[in-house]
């Protein structure tokens, strides 16, 4: 390996009488003879060089793809971090008090805020190690600041206790800051209104796929499409409609004052608390149903269906109209006639290609010449026929 | 329920599994092992005693054998079975070594059937067992159904050669090794010292290998701290420059062995070594032990004369000490403060605590610091090296890790040397440095092209260690204002660089500094000559009334800085510059073995763009 050292040198004027000198012709004094310790990669490159007879550079390129193919080889095994990555941690996660830890998001504590309820166990398994090797006390010994303050690794040690509990992890999940934010932030009855068919779409793709995570059924049915068919609109609303949700909101409940023994007060508490988790699963159906309702009232298919469904009665009607008393025979002969057109045309065109087909073999036994002709003409015949 | 959990599919398709190999430090007093960590660092490892450092000393006792620190208490009341020192008479004839001095441990004997040294030791053998009684075939009763009891095990003499005391020790060292790893030792380097002669590397690769360690090199002790200077670390590297002349201190227990090298991009180029038995860890004892006797006589007016002892008694306390005092040394090295020194029944049943300063402690020791400081001075003599080119000193070695003999030794170079070290534990460095030649070697196994050739490079007398060097820096030289027209000077390839060498250097160039309209850069090609500028420094006198006298015993000091003068022009270059700003050029020097100069420059922004300069070979 060649390193190239900057060197600091400032270059002064070039003096203006200076001209290229012609090479003294000297050369460097002779080489001395002397003797390497054998050892160091520095050696084993000399070797290498010496041994296959190549220069630096060659060496250097050699020796460089052998480096990378090295770590190709060996890429995969060292790390696979399931993709956990490593996300920047912001000033707020520092100011984070383990005392408050229901207030924080368990999932940015360990890094894993862009996987949130999508994480496997494995991968909060990783996040959690790759975090406590960065923060562990013992870690921070000897460095400047506060060496006792492991505020933030109780937080992770909290944060990994909860989510790795399929229990207590669904708790937390159920009321999951990052997304109560976006809940509130629905789309309103009035802003869609006017709006196009893409907008409605824009609007609750996410909400509903944000929703169908609280699903007891997967998978779940999802917005869809503008073009979907009537059953498959009615069965996304009928599915909505009878939502099954896991949600629960045990995560918010008041702790029993510690210390108290008191029967009386613990079961007040629960009492509490049980009406309250009740009351706030009753909320979450109910908005989960206006939900689903606004989004009936607006959606672009229902719209159409009942325009298609209204213009087939229409025309139903027209031909009650029309046809007083035969409409329905008239209605019939006209299909009748139809089916008829539709057969014929079907033979007509079985016939022309058979006879296109003997056209073609006829023209393959003729000459190049013919067969020009016999496909010129057959063309002719096509175009007349067509 | 819980979540559609993603698919995690952690499958890891282990590659081939890379080769244990480990560092052995094999000193003659001390041994150290390293292995290589999980972050592919060289670490030294403890022993099942949880010591780094491991006495080679093997005692019989009994039926027990010990070996390692547990063998040294027995120096005390076993010393006729106890074995230290063993390794410098590896190879050796009985009639080479030269009739020893008192020992305080086992005698070096001539072995009856060769003219081998060898040790003879007493050890019990445990009876065999004893035969069991006949049965009887005819219906006679046997005369009893217990078994015999087994007779008391018997004395023996036993004859053991030096190899044979070598392999056992090793034996543990590899023990202790694959208990620490947990996996089967695939091959070791072993450091030894420079002036190991054949025969003597001969034997102990027989003996490793009757050990059942694969040897993948003998490494000089020099090598091995060159290695770890040069390796980059994880932590603690150097920040000195890629060629630079390091002087490796290796202190060893019985000898100072110097050498000074010429570190060019990794390559260490010998410049010389000196090799001085008559200092080393031992001798500190030896003065540690009359220090502390004597304050042993003086508080218990308990007669204790030591070196020679003249009795029993007075050899037993003298071997009390040399045991404690290892303790004392350690504490002086690790902590600024005073060392104690305890022994229970030193002598006639009297107890004895003592503590030694620094300050006490330095004093007694200057005689010794003193012969280093000259044998540096005599090796730097030899190479004709100045102490100023020295940009290193490595200490190497247990007793290397003295704070007085750092300081000491920093007084023989100027400020510009780096003598502090880089917190590296000296007793450890050879070991690691061990390790990580190993790892190199077993890389080369790895790779799959032409193995066997380039092991070659390793093997006992490689003619690959045999080059040519320059014998002179060479560089470029900037036409500045002056009147010879010499302006900046940059060393590109320094003195006694091993030939064929590529270097490359890239620096600033700000067009606007350049003369004409063209701006043309130009330089020239010289080869320079290292020397000293030696500058008297006078103290000025101040003309105070009070000081006047102190000061006038002050002696004109002397600065010396390092300078390289150009000596012999060789060609020049010059092209202009396609850049109007400021922008960078990178000058590549390769001398080739024949002692042709290829310089090709190129501006950075225009790297296709090149200039060439050939100055061919007398």
């Amino acid at each position: 390996m060649v390193s190239v050292p900057e060197s600091p040198v400032v270059l002064p004027r070039l003096p203006t009488d200076w001209k290229p000198r012609e090479p003294s012709g000297k050369s460097i004094s002779a080489p001395k003879t002397g003797k390497l310790l054998p050892a160091g990669s520095a050696y084993l490159a000399h070797a290498r060089r010496t041994i296959f007879n190549r220069t630096h550079h060659e060496d250097n390129i050699l020796e460089e793809e052998n480096r990378k193919k090295n770590e190709e080889l060996n890429g995969g095994v060292i790390e696979d971090d399931l993709g956990v990555g490593d996300e920047e941690e912001g000033p707020e996660l520092a100011m984070l008090d383990p005392k408050e830890w229901k207030k924080q998001d368990h999932y940015t504590v360990l890094g894993l805020s862009a996987l949130r309820y999508k994480a496997t166990q494995d991968q909060i398994k990783i996040a959690h190690r790759k975090k406590v090797l960065k923060h562990h006390p013992d870690k921070k010994a000897g460095q400047a600041g506060d060496s006792n303050d492991d505020a933030f690794f109780k937080c992770i040690q909290k944060a990994h206790e909860v989510l790795s509990n399929p229990e207590r992890r669904r708790q937390f999940d159920s009321v999951d800051p990052y997304f109560q934010i976006l809940e509130d932030d629905l789309p309103t009855a009035s802003s869609l209104s006017k709006a196009s068919p893409q907008e409605f779409f824009d609007a609750f793709r996410e909400v509903f796929e944000r929703e169908s995570r609280f699903s007891i059924r997967q998978p779940v049915p999802l917005l869809g499409e503008i073009d979907d068919s009537k059953e498959t609109v009615e069965a996304f609303y009928d599915f909505w409609y009878n939502f099954d949700s896991w949600r629960s909101f045990e995560y918010h409940d008041k702790e029993v004052n510690e210390g108290s023994d008191s029967r009386d007060d613990k079961r007040y508490t629960e009492k509490k608390n049980k009406s309250e988790r009740a009351r706030l699963k009753k909320e979450d159906n109910v908005r989960v149903r206006s939900i689903v309702d606004l989004a009936l009232s607006v959606d672009p298919r229902i719209k159409r269906i009942k325009q298609e469904e209204k213009a087939a009665r229409e025309a139903k009607k027209k031909n009650k109209v029309n046809g007083a008393v035969g409409g329905a025979a008239a209605l019939k002969a006209k299909q009748e006639e139809e089916k008829k057109k539709a057969e014929e045309e079907a033979k007509k065109k079985e016939e022309e290609d058979k006879a296109a087909k003997a056209d073609a073999k006829k023209a393959k036994a003729a000459a190049a010449n013919a067969a020009k002709k016999a496909r010129r003409a057959q063309r002719a015949q096509e175009e007349g026929t067509a | 329920m819980a979540q559609p959990n993603g698919t995690a599919t952690g499958t890891t398709t282990p590659g081939e599994a890379p080769s244990t190999v480990v560092g052995i430090n094999f000193g003659n007093s001390f041994a150290s092992i390293a292995v290589l960590t999980k972050e592919n660092q060289a670490e030294c490892i403890a022993n099942e005693d949880g010591e780094r450092q491991i006495a080679c000393a093997v005692s019989f006792f009994g039926e027990e054998v010990y070996i390692g620190n547990q063998a040294k208490p027995q120096l005390v009341k076993n010393a006729a079975n106890t074995i230290v020192g063993f390794r410098n008479l590896l190879g050796k004839k009985f009639s080479d070594i030269p009739v020893d001095q008192s020992t305080t441990s086992a005698p070096v004997i001539k072995h009856p059937e060769s003219d081998l040294p060898a040790y003879e030791v007493t050890v019990l053998v445990p009876a065999p067992a004893p035969i069991a009684a006949p049965k009887s075939s005819a219906n006679t009763p046997a005369a009893s159904i217990a078994p015999t009891p087994r007779s008391e095990p018997t004395q023996q003499k036993r004859i053991l050669t030096v190899p044979e005391v070598t392999t056992m020790f090793l034996q543990t060292l590899l023990q202790s090794a694959e208990d620490f790893l947990g996996k089967k030792v695939d091959g070791a380097v072993i450091a030894v010292p420079t002036w190991f002669e054949d025969s003597a590397r001969d034997a102990l690769v027989e003996a490793a290998h009757a050990a059942g360690i694969k040897v993948l090199q003998l490494l000089d002790e020099a090598g091995a701290a060159s290695v770890f200077i040069t390796e980059p670390r994880a932590t603690g590297a150097t920040t000195l420059e890629s060629d630079r002349t390091s002087l490796i201190l290796d202190v060893g227990a019985s000898s100072v062995t110097l050498s000074l090298l010429a570190i060019r991009e990794g390559l260490a180029y010998s410049l010389g070594s000196s090799h001085d038995t008559s200092v080393g860890g031992n001798a500190i004892d030896d003065r540690l032990i009359h220090w502390f006797a004597k304050e042993f006589t003086k508080k218990t007016k308990t007669p204790l004369s030591v070196l020679p002892p003249p009795t029993v008694a007075d050899a037993r306390a003298e071997a009390k000490l040399r045991i404690a005092v290892e303790h004392t040394k350690r504490t002086l090295s690790a902590s600024p403060g005073a060392a104690s020194c305890s022994v229970e029944s030193l002598k006639d049943g009297i107890d004895f605590t003592g503590t030694i300063n620094r300050l006490r402690f330095d004093v007694e020791m200057k005689p010794l610091y003193h012969k280093i400081g000259h044998a540096i001075k005599a090796v730097l003599a030899q190479c004709q090296v100045d102490p100023v080119f020295v940009d290193e000193v490595v200490f190497v070695g247990s007793t290397a890790a003295l704070p007085g003999l750092r300081d000491s030794v920093a007084l023989e170079f100027p400020e510009t040397t780096e003598v502090s070290g880089n917190g590296d534990d000296p007793s450890q460095i050879i070991a690691r440095g061990a390790a990580l030649q190993a790892r190199l070697i077993a890389s080369i196994s790895a790779a799959e092209d032409a193995s066997t050739s380039l092991h070659v490079a390793f093997e006992k007398g490689s003619d690959l260690i045999n080059v040519t060097a320059t014998q002179k820096p060479l560089g470029i030289l900037f036409p500045g204002p002056d009147e010879e027209n010499k302006g900046p000077w940059l060393t590109i390839i320094a003195a006694d660089t091993p030939i064929p060498a590529l270097r490359k250097v890239t620096f600033d160039v700000d067009p606007s500094h350049l003369e004409g309209s063209e701006k043309i850069l130009a330089f020239e090609v010289w080869e320079a000559k290292d020397d000293v500028d030696v500058e008297l420094i006078k103290f000025e006198k101040v003309d105070d009334a009070d000081d006047d006298e102190e000061e006038e015993e002050d002696e004109p000091a002397e600065s010396r800085t390092k300078k390289t003068m150009p000596e012999t022009y060789l060609a020049s270059v010059s092209f202009p510059l396609k850049s109007p700003t400021k922008t960078q050029v990178s000058v590549e020097f390769l001398v080739e073995k024949s002692g042709e100069i290829k310089v090709t420059a190129a501006e950075v922004t225009a790297p296709t763009e090149l200039h060439y300069l050939t100055i061919p070979s007398t």
